[in-house]
């Protein structure tokens, strides 16, 4: 057994020297035999002959030889790689094509799944996943945090669940000798490790006794991030212990997370996970923790075993209307939100993903284009794969000539379209990667990076390079395998061109007009993305867009309360408006178009009885309207004159103008908000502004109020604007001026408001880009395809094109001759494009703004633009159909 | 005389029953069975390599490269152990055939 491996080992890796011993053999024998005839009286020559034939095929022999020695497969295999190579390398057009519409179809597959599998579909990485659930409170249909008190009535009287638990995200500072750094820090309750059933990298993890800060001895602790430890403490085991100060409190770490646990956020990695006992420890009594309006926790919680989904839903709907009301008191009943909300179950095996809440109908309409950019792919691949094998019948009749075998030459283009496969596979996998990098920074907020696990998710990638390499091997062996089936004799005498080009293979005719229609499809879809978005960055939002530049800032953590914050806010102003390059500046505590919502109250409106109508609140310092560019269509802006001590006064947008004191003059008036923290008993409108777009711009401007800043001194955010023709100018001044009034406060990147406004329809810029991007793609695959068979009929028929010139056709007639076949392709497939895309619009309808999504207009622009392309591709063809001279061509006969 | 065509899978067995008695050559191989045989059995030239590389790779005879009577390097074929076992067992069943079918020929 073993001397049989070594000899065919031996066969394998030393052919050469097997071979020349196995002719030498032979050659042996076959002159013992010419010397024993010689001796026994024949000539030489005679002798020779008649060795030769008593031998029979020497070469026959060897070849009998060699199959006895078993390696013939893997040598014939080899062969058959040496010589797709070859193949491949002569003809780099055909390659370098089909490699890219591989790597195109895999890579965009790959990285559009991967994104979709990371943002909705990935499991946190916690034993048993599908036990979670989330418990989330809102009105109807929407799903938010709950308060502290609804968490804690919630867990006394659940039943369905082993524990509940709450987390929040939290950026903070994290503050040291060095200098102040911002963090992705989190809330979550001692009972949440516990719950998700984690264990530590090193260390312990939070838990019960964590709630209550005063049982640990050293303060409150904290655990961080595996990702976090290795970056920032050097992977340092004796981190345990350490101390650090954050957002001005005091924690210890104890412990840190496992690498694979980000969180229950998908796209937000906490670094630090602190005890929410650490926000009493900072805000004291006026911590969330007390509150019941403040709707933080994101609730969580496992099933008990053997209780299903559907029992713990029935439990809570039970137990909700209880633990609303206990946890609703007096106060807070008036807050519209709180009151009509309720509790309700979700799974929660994939955690919370507000990406994936936001981009989630964008991105599966995305996979569907690229599915059907795949598709395109594959038919390009099969019909680039056909025609090839068409031209290279001939090779294959000769080969067949020569005694190989129908198998053996299906396996040699089975073998080539495998390498084929391979190239591309590689490329697509590289392509992925970058498209997926792309993906994200397209998904993530300007100000906000995104935390994703971006590692192309190894199913897909399989499953899509299967599909593709099965396409190029399948179509690139059926043709071997239906070609040789016709007279060798009559190829080889008559030329293969003309034979095949009766043969009408019926289902490939489709596969040109089918590319056609896709395109069509994914054109038209591409335009009426590319155009909702434009009637979107066209919107007027009512503020300036150029020029204008934020700068977030959390003094809180100053020791300057009161009026000594509003002096050094002031000092700060003052220093910006007189740096060179900044026109104009202000303070604003809402972004427009930022992350954060608007507070919403209500009032009364005066003299009209006790109807209660809606606001939404903005507080701004002095001069705000003229830094931001809102026309003040009535009264005048804030100034700093609007101190505290003074009226109180505000500003109205047009809208709340409109709705409290229709066809009247608002200046002068007043409004009372029913806030349940009053600030005020009411303030006199000194002025009307336009309506200005602060939530988001495919809505109309809600009813505003403004209050200026200066007289709200216990107002926690806000921000700085700045106008100015040169933003580097404003960034170096307020960095200069932070440095010189708030040295340690750390200096936040700070946002323009073109940026700001491009997150703000980061899904619609996201899919007007891809869909842009993959419909051209679509375009140029359909055109390559077209172009390709083009020219294969032109070679092909170049006899017959001669022919009919000679016989008087004009060159002109030739062209036509060429471009009829493209027409044909082309009426063919966009009437089923046209269908197609009729039936998708539906779908499409709702991410557009403003738009039908059976605009005529875009459709016929699609149209011509596949026309067009069907053209332009057949122009080369056309030309050369044209060129054909009948005497060269005729001469081929 | 007649010449009779070598019944299949024979070969085998005369390749190794000539090389009991020594190591040899293909040629000779062929020569020595031509030989015995006195003329009748004429080996097929262009099976006789193709069976002994098999009866090589089965591991009944082993090659080595030698130089020849007339001074040339050919390739020397052996019988190993294994081989002469097979011989034996083939030699065995060879005799039982040929026994069974004389009887059947006889009493027909």
């Amino acid at each position: 057994m073993f001397k049989d491996l070594w000899l065919r080992l031996r066969s394998l890796f030393r052919r050469k020297t097997v071979e020349t011993e196995l002719d030498e053999e032979l050659q042996f024998h076959l002159e013992r035999q010419v010397e024993k005839y010689v001796q026994s009286g024949m000539s030489r020559e005679e002798a020779q002959r008649r060795v030769h034939v008593e031998f029979g095929g020497v070469e026959l022999a060897k070849e009998e030889c060699r199959d006895v020695r078993g390696v013939n497969f893997i040598e014939s295999v080899l062969q058959d790689l040496r010589y797709g190579l070859r193949m491949l390398r002569k003809s780099p057009g055909f390659t370098a094509i089909a490699v890219l519409t591989l790597a195109l179809g895999i890579g965009s597959n790959t990285a559009v799944f991967s994104l979709i599998h990371a943002l909705l579909l990935r499991s946190l990485d916690v034993p048993a996943p599908r036990e979670l659930v989330r418990i989330t409170f809102g009105p109807p249909g929407t799903d938010g945090p709950l308060s502290s008190p609804m968490f804690d009535r919630l867990r006394e009287r659940q039943s369905a669940f082993t524990d509940l638990l709450a987390w929040t995200n939290a950026p903070m500072v994290l503050t040291e000798k060095e200098g102040a750094r911002p963090i992705t820090a989190a809330y979550a309750t001692g009972s949440a490790f516990p719950t998700l059933r984690l264990k530590p990298r090193l260390g312990r993890l939070l838990d019960w006794r964590d709630d209550e800060p005063n049982n640990i001895p050293h303060g409150v602790a904290a655990v961080i991030s595996e990702a976090f430890w290795l970056e920032h403490f050097g992977g340092d085991t004796g981190v345990l212990g350490r101390s650090i100060t954050v957002d001005g409190g005091m924690a210890t770490i104890v412990g840190i997370m496992p690498r694979s646990f980000n969180g229950i956020t998908v796209d937000y990695a906490p670094q630090v996970v602190l005890p929410f006992a650490f926000d009493v420890v900072l805000h004291g009594r006026s911590s969330c923790r007390f509150r019941a309006d403040c709707t933080w926790f994101n609730t969580m919680a496992r099933l008990k075993p053997g209780v299903g989904f559907e029992q713990a839903k029935a439990n809570l709907a039970t137990i909700a209307g209880d633990v609303l009301k206990k946890s609703l008191t007096e106060g807070y009943q008036r807050i519209d939100y709180l009151r009509n909300g309720t509790l309700s179950l979700s799974p929660g095996r994939t955690g919370n993903s507000p990406l994936g809440k936001v981009y989630g109908r964008e991105l599966w309409t995305l996979q569907v284009l690229v599915g059907l950019l795949m598709i395109i792919c594959c038919a390009n691949l099969a019909s680039l794969q056909l025609s090839r094998t068409l031209n290279r019948q001939h090779e294959l009749v000769v080969r067949s000539a020569l005694g190989a075998g129908r198998p053996r030459l299906v396996r040699q283009l089975v073998v080539e379209s495998t390498l084929l496969s391979l190239a591309g596979a590689a490329a697509g996998v590289v392509l992925s990667q970058w498209m997926s990098e792309l993906l994200v920074r397209y998904v993530e907020q300007s100000d906000f990076p995104v935390f994703l696990d971006l590692r192309p998710n190894a199913t897909v990638l399989t499953a899509v390079i299967v599909i593709a390499a099965l396409t190029v091997i399948l179509t690139g062996a059926l043709p071997a395998v239906s070609l040789t089936r016709f007279e060798t004799e009559e190829m080889l005498r008559s030329g293969a061109q003309r034979a095949v080009s009766r043969r009408k293979n019926r289902p490939t005719v489709w596969l040109l007009p089918g590319q056609v229609a896709l395109s069509l499809v994914l054109t038209s879809v591409a335009l009426l993305f590319a155009v909702s978005t434009g009637k979107l960055l066209r919107i007027d939002p009512g503020f300036r867009v150029k020029g204008i530049t934020f700068f977030g800032v959390d003094f809180e953590r100053r020791p300057e309360k009161g009026e000594a914050r509003l002096d050094l806010y002031r000092k700060m102003l003052d220093a910006l408006r007189q740096a060179p390059g900044v026109e104009a500046a202000s303070l604003v505590a809402v972004r427009p178009l930022g992350e954060g919502g608007m507070d919403e109250s209500e009032a009364p409106v005066e003299g009209n009885g006790p109807e209660n109508k809606h606001l939404f609140e903005n507080v701004v310092g002095p001069d705000y309207f003229v830094t931001a560019g809102t026309r003040v269509l009535a009264g005048r802006d804030f100034s700093e004159f609007d101190r505290f001590g003074a009226t109180p006064v505000c500003v109205l947008n047009q809208a709340a103008a409109n709705s409290f004191f229709p066809g009247q003059s608002a200046i002068g008036k007043h409004i009372r908000s029913t806030e349940p923290h009053p600030r005020r008993p009411g303030c006199e409108v000194v002025g009307v502004v336009t309506d200005a777009k602060y939530l988001s711009l495919r809505e109309p401007a809600p009813p505003t109020i403004y209050y200026p800043h200066d007289q709200l001194p216990e107002f926690k955010w806000g921000g700085f604007i700045t106008r100015s023709h040169d933003s580097p100018a404003a960034i170096s001044a307020f960095k200069y001026a932070l440095r010189r009034f708030a040295p340690d406060t750390p200096f936040l990147p700070p946002i323009t408001m073109q940026q700001q406004l491009e997150d703000s329809i980061g899904r619609e810029r996201l899919m007007a880009a891809l869909s842009l991007f993959f419909g051209g793609l679509a375009l140029l695959l359909t055109s390559i395809g077209l172009f390709g068979l083009e020219s294969q009929r032109v070679v092909q028929r170049t006899p017959e094109i001669g022919l009919r010139m000679a016989l008087g056709a004009q060159r002109n007639d030739m062209m036509w001759f060429v471009l009829r076949e493209a027409a044909l392709v082309l009426a063919r497939g966009l009437p089923m494009g046209l269908a197609l895309t009729f039936g998708a619009s539906r779908f499409v309808g709702s991410l557009l703004y403003e738009m039908s999504p059976l605009d005529p207009r875009i459709h016929c622009v699609a149209l011509v633009t596949l026309i067009g392309a069907g053209f332009l591709a057949s122009y080369l063809p056309a030309r050369r159909a044209m060129k054909v001279d009948p005497m060269v061509a005729l001469r081929y006969e | 005389m007649p010449r009779i065509e070598l019944p299949q899978g024979t070969l085998d067995l005369l390749i190794l029953r000539t090389l009991a008695l020594e190591p040899q050559h293909g040629w000779a191989i062929s020569e020595r069975i031509q030989q015995i045989s006195s003329d009748v059995l004429r080996v097929q030239q262009g099976s006789l390599y193709p069976a002994l590389h098999r009866l090589e790779r089965r591991g009944w005879i082993k090659a080595r490269w030698g130089t020849s009577e007339n001074n040339r390097r050919a390739k020397y074929y052996e019988l190993t152990k294994t081989g002469r076992r097979q011989l034996e067992a083939e030699k065995d069943a060879w005799d039982k055939l040929t026994a069974a079918v004389a009887q059947v020929l006889g009493t027909a």
